[in-house]
């Protein structure tokens, strides 16, 4: 398909009158070139690119657009992608600015050299945004009789249609009845007369009338028919229980009251769901009733008042509290946490401490609700305060976890039994990881579970995060622990957690989980990751999500499939330049293997045409040049996955020790860009020749760019070439004034820029070497020119190239 | 049975006057059954296009409220199994169509269900509500403004119940925010958040827009299957050479048909967004995208779609990949931020929001709604606005520029072209109807 449009490009090229492409002003240009560059543009990114470019089509109309019409394939081809973009963006562009004729006119003249049918509809379709009228006309239809005649007459009666709507409440038909009074109200007919007028018919209508009547007035909010409602609602059946919701919509203080007085009853359920959307200050009406209402009325108000928060009754719910009716104390001791305040909480502190196990619940909400308005630690202290008071502390252990403070995880700690234990299973303070660890290591689940949440919600770096979801998962025993932390999983997306949970798309249990977990890691992975991993995992994912095929899944398989689709398979096998080759070079990576590396190959692995540094290591060794160079240009190519990558280049070092002090140098590779290094010294920036020559800092590009480097060593001279700028360009020995170590044999060298001894600064050859320990950089492009072991001439010309 | 539900209807119904027909309730109680559910109180159902959302199990239903009693595809082998299914699972012989319209005017259907592809809903709620029938329809409610606002007059017109369905402005965890839409509710109304809000529908407060649902450029031309009729599967969209992916499933990622993810799920998500800054009887007056420039026929990716409400009010949505960094707030006001998982900036706001009333009060089930024919709580007026919001956001992206909206006159201001894009022709007769 990509050669069909060369070979279009190319005939244009033919075409075209040879200018420079880099003409900006539109005139100097011949269409056939603006077709030609745009093309090449084709689609544009971004708005202003999509103007410019469109406007370069639009302005050399209607040629331009005779040329790319000309272009078009037949369907069959398969190829008119970039035409048709140029083609609809052009026409979109033009379609409100000045050169509208002139688009329209280069598609009128060239629809008939399209070369099929299909082509033509598209020209027909682009045409139609140029037209001044909309050609799509509308039919009226019969509708369903004898609705839509009747909608047509009241539509054409407008405002006089009331009249015939009070006819309509009449109809027996429900669904007629129903239409006319909702054109009234679509239509801003209804007002106190018409409601009035309609409301006459009330008596005469059946049930269902009735209700429909009752409704529209209160969907319409009027007010004034309210005692119509009243009636309705004391005559019961149907048309009542329309009118408690009418009456709740129309609210007012006759309406309240009617709405409470029918909690309890026969419709309570309607009227206690009225008074929760009721729209007004309940407070006075729900203190007076509750101090005279008896039996079930007095339970609703009580359940009313929980639910409304009318804290004013706090004082008639205590007394409650001691009813002799078990179902009285009962009802206001599940209200007491909608009721009380702050000042509440010493009171409901010592109910909460005398409870029997029945009370328990309750007395705690409520003791929770006393400290809704303290901040953390004012309800640590308040918590405390009232804990030491009471005999079964563990009863507020919930409330102190709650408080998520430093102070309540201490408090928990030291208590030391199981109550606290699990009230620590609720903190969200950090601090409380370490116990639950403990007891997670121990066999408690439910610890684990606690654990894994803190984890998730805490460790902000992503590695991290994902080693100490590792460890848990081993500790994991049953698949909900597991799927816990394979989701959890799935929020650090890291080439090791893709790896650790695609081991479970085969276990029966799991294996739905760790699909989504895997599309999820591989759609916003930090981490480069194997081709042929992400397409085994993939596909297993595909598998088990297609499996169970539940309607999510599919638009799971869906969005995998298009992510396989995407994966760039091209294997990237370096070769060297025919420059390079001339000189000399040598690959000592070409993409696939680490063939002529010595040293960590477990942590620095070739991942789809790049050595990548997989986990953060720590000090677990380098990975070195299986050869030693003593003078030689090293030239790489390195990407930063993540922000703050840290790693160096080793020189002339050997393995295993700090080249930055034993080899003769490291040369620094760091996105010092990261806010993390603000306190950065100047030898430790990127190029540096750490501890001894500054670099020149730089700009790094973003994360997931390549920049090219370039480290020229020779005798003592270090030249380091990033991005193509020298950053570097110095002698070590001269940076020292010969003092690689403090003369006096001290541990403070006033000699380097880092006052540190370098004892292996002048040694006489060794191994270039990648030092690093933490994972998200990139290698690639690796090649060396060895300049042998004598120096002394190439020193100097080195130097007079520099002159 | 010889004598069939309907027949007996009109017969009933023969002699009344002008604007009488009787009532299911009336006739139950003729057919002297008082307390069983009358043949006449049994509501039914027929759904129109059963090869994904038709045939999943929240709508491949039937039971003693609603029977399932017809089925229609144009292609066959979803037909087959279909009818197979429902005798199966539900011991129902139901009538099997290829052709929609008769489906619509089978006198033995109550209720439309139209869950076909969004190029067809426009044509067939308007038939089905010009038939009389009760409209429940998949979400998005309408491809084109235009539709959305026949639809919306053909139900008021016929005296229709009609249902758009998505459901998170009235049930539902509501995606990322881990709560259903009532607090969100309560609180916008209360004013503690002040006032204009934005409304930022992101991957980082909780939602995904399926970017693959993209379509693909340079499709090949195949042979069509034997099984399907594309030419009406296509019906009022322009005729394309078939390729497999502009169908089933993948239809979605073509303009023609739908609009890749903003087109399918934007509903979902702006609907209650519409709804919980009240903005039911109302459109955004501007549109604005930032996206790479939209094939005419593959729908493809974009970075943010705003929209701008008279009052300052906005909706911003953010595509997949470019998320807003940070910790960002799902609605953000002058006074407060909520965010993901309902975190919100005021102290205490779970305790605040109880002790404010309840929103207020809604038909939330469908069989109630055609019963007592009062209107359902997303129906074909609010279902068209949030509609709109989603096709003005599809108009901006093909124009790839700035809209002004009227809402008045649901136009776009001093652009025609866009407004060709409100007003969509159609193949051949199809145009008749609508």
């Amino acid at each position: 398909m990509k050669k069909i449009l060369n070979i279009l490009l190319a005939a244009i090229l033919m075409m075209t009158v040879s200018m420079p492409l880099s003409a900006q002003d539109d005139r100097q240009r011949t269409p056939e070139t603006i077709v030609q560059d745009v093309l090449a543009l084709m689609p544009t990114q971004n708005q202003s690119d999509f103007n410019r470019e469109m406007n370069s089509l639009a302005q050399a109309a209607p040629k331009s657009i005779e040329l790319l019409v000309a272009m078009l394939q037949p369907a069959e081809k398969a190829c008119n992608n970039k035409v048709e973009y140029a083609i609809s963006g052009v026409v979109a562009y033009a379609s409100n600015t000045q050169y509208r004729d002139a688009v329209k006119e280069g598609l009128a003249n060239s629809i008939s050299k399209t070369p099929d049918q299909t082509a033509k509809d598209f020209i027909q379709q682009q045409l139609r945004l140029f037209s001044d009228q909309n050609d799509v006309e509308y039919t009226e239809h019969e509708g369903a009789a004898p609705y839509a005649a009747a909608y047509d007459k009241l539509k054409s009666l407008g405002k006089d249609a009331g009249a015939e709507v009070v006819k309509a409440v009449k109809s027996k038909d429900h669904a007629y009845r129903m239409q006319a009074l909702k054109f009234a109200t679509d239509y801003n007919l209804v007002n106190d007369e018409l409601a009035s007028q309609v409301a006459k018919k009330y008596n005469s209508c059946k049930e269902e009338g009735k209700v429909d009547i009752i409704n529209w007035l209160g969907d319409n909010k009027v007010t004034n028919q309210k005692p119509l409602m009243m009636k309705a609602l004391k005559k019961g059946g149907a048309p009542a229980v329309a009118a408690i919701e009418a009456l709740g919509r129309v609210g007012g203080q006759d309406a309240e009251e009617a709405l409470i007085a029918q909690l309890g009853g026969e419709y309570n359920e309607q009227a206690f769901a009225a008074l929760q959307s009721f729209n007004a200050n309940l407070d006075e009406k729900v203190a007076s009733s509750l101090s005279t209402a008896t039996g079930a009325q007095q339970l609703a108000l009580l359940k009313l008042a929980d639910s409304r928060r009318i804290k004013k009754v706090s004082g008639q719910v205590f007394d409650l509290l001691n009813n002799s009716d078990a179902e009285v104390s009962k009802a206001a001791r599940e209200a007491l946490s909608g009721v009380v305040t702050n000042k509440d909480a010493s009171r409901v502190a010592s109910l909460l401490d005398k409870a029997n196990n029945d009370e328990l619940a309750a007395y705690k909400n409520a003791f929770d609700a006393c400290l809704n308005s303290l901040n953390n630690n004012e309800k640590f202290q308040a918590i405390n305060a009232e804990m030491q008071k009471a005999q079964n502390k563990d009863r507020f252990y919930d409330a102190l976890a709650a408080t998520n403070t430093d102070e309540s995880v201490e408090v928990l700690q030291q208590a030391n039994n199981d109550a606290a234990l699990k009230a620590l299973m609720k903190s969200s303070n950090y601090k409380a990881s370490a116990p639950l660890l403990e007891a997670a290591k121990n066999g408690n689940e439910e610890a684990l579970n606690a654990y894994v949440a803190l984890v998730n919600a805490n460790e902000g770096n992503k590695d991290n995060r994902y080693n100490l979801l590792a460890e848990a998962l081993k500790l994991a025993k049953n698949s909900d622990a597991k799927k816990n932390i394979i989701n959890s999983m799935a929020e650090t997306p890291t080439r090791s957690a893709f790896i650790t949970v695609g081991e479970f798309l085969n276990d029966k249990d799991l294996a739905i989980t760790a699909a989504y977990a895997e599309k999820q890691i591989q759609a916003k992975s930090l981490d480069d990751i194997e081709v042929d991993l992400v397409k085994k995992n993939l596909n297993k994912s595909i598998d088990a999500l297609k499996a169970r095929g539940a309607a999510d899944d599919m638009y799971a398989v869906d969005a995998i499939k298009k992510a396989l689709a995407e994966l760039d398979e091209s294997s990237p096998l370096y070769v060297l330049s025919d420059e390079e080759k001339k000189e000399g070079f040598e690959v000592l990576f070409d993409g696939t293997n680490l063939d002529n590396f010595v040293g960590n190959k477990t942590n620095y692995v070739p991942i789809n045409g790049a050595i990548y540094v997989t986990a953060d290591y720590g000090s677990g060794g380098n990975l070195y040049t299986v050869k030693e160079y003593r003078n030689f240009v090293f030239r790489f190519e390195f990407c930063f996955m993540r922000p703050g990558v840290n790693n160096g280049i080793g020189v002339r070092t050997p393995m295993g020790v700090d080249a930055a002090y034993d080899g003769m140098c490291e040369v620094q590779v760091l996105d010092h860009d990261d806010p993390i290094y603000s306190g950065l010294r100047e030898y430790q920036v990127h190029g540096s020749v750490y501890g001894v020559i500054p670099a020149k800092r730089i700009k790094h590009k973003g994360l997931g760019e390549w920049g090219t480097e370039e480290i020229r060593v020779e005798g003592d001279h270090v030249t380091v070439t990033v991005n193509g700028e020298v950053i570097v360009d110095g002698d070590i020995r001269e940076a020292c004034q010969g003092h690689n170590v403090d003369p006096n044999g001290g541990d403070s060298n006033p000699y380097t820029v880092d006052h540190r001894n370098h004892p292996g600064m002048f040694n006489q050859k060794g191994h270039i070497g990648f030092l690093g320990h933490g994972t998200g950089v990139k290698f690639r492009n690796v090649r060396v020119l060895d300049l042998g072991d004598k120096d002394a001439k190439l020193k100097s010309k080195s130097k007079s190239k520099k002159k | 049975m010889s004598i069939n539900r309907r027949t007996f209807l009109q017969r009933g119904a023969a002699g009344a006057a002008l604007f009488t027909i009787l009532p299911r309730k009336v006739l139950g109680k003729m057919g002297g059954a008082n307390d069983i559910i009358a043949p006449s109180d049994q509501l039914t159902r027929g759904i129109i296009g059963v090869g994904g959302i038709g045939r999943s199990p929240q709508h491949f239903v039937s039971d003693q409220s609603c029977r399932m009693v017809a089925l229609c595809d144009v292609d066959q082998n979803h037909l087959d199994a279909g009818v197979e299914a429902a005798k199966k699972t539900f011991n129902e012989t139901v009538k099997a169509y290829h052709d929609f319209r008769e489906l619509i005017h089978d006198e033995n259907v109550d209720i439309v269900h139209i869950a076909t592809p969004s190029h067809w809903h426009g044509i067939m709620a308007v038939e089905a509500a010009n038939a009389g029938k009760d409209i429940m329809c998949e979400k998005p409610m309408t491809r084109t403004i235009g539709e959305g606002r026949r639809v919306e007059e053909a139900v008021k017109r016929n005296g229709r119940i009609f249902r758009l369905d998505t459901w998170f402005r009235f049930k539902d965890t509501f995606y990322g925010l881990g709560t259903d839409v009532r607090p969100l509710k309560k609180l916008v109304d209360s004013g503690l958040l002040g006032w204009p809000l934005t409304v930022r529908i992101s991957g980082a407060t909780g939602f995904t827009w399926k970017f693959f649902w993209t379509g693909k450029e340079n499709l090949e031309v195949q042979p069509i299957p034997k099984e399907l009729d594309y030419d009406f599967w296509l019906g009022p969209a322009p005729y394309k050479p078939y390729n497999v992916h502009r169908t089933h499933g993948t239809f979605r990622g073509y303009w023609d048909y739908d609009g890749g993810g903003l087109g399918d799920m934007g509903q979902h998500y702006i609907d209650p967004v519409q709804y919980f800054l009240g903005k039911d009887d109302t459109f955004p007056i501007k549109v604005e995208v930032d996206a790479p420039q939209q094939h005419h026929d593959a729908v493809g990716t974009w970075r943010s779609v705003t929209y701008t409400y008279e009052d300052g009010c906005k909706i911003i949505l953010e595509g997949e990949g470019y998320e807003s960094a940070g910790k960002v707030p799902y609605i953000e006001g002058p006074k407060g931020k909520v965010y993901k998982g309902f975190e919100c900036t005021i102290p205490n706001v779970m305790e605040v929001i109880n002790e404010l009333p309840e929103p207020a009060p809604r038909v939330t089930d469908f069989l109630e709604s055609v019963r007592t024919r009062r209107q359902f709580a997303l129906n074909e007026s609010n279902g068209h606005h949030s509609a709109t919001i989603v096709n003005m956001g599809v108009c901006a992206l093909r124009l790839n520029r700035t809209l002004h909206f009227d809402p008045k006159t649901q136009l776009f201001l001093n652009d025609d072209a866009a407004n060709r894009l409100v007003f969509q022709p159609m193949r051949g007769e199809w145009g008749k109807y609508i």
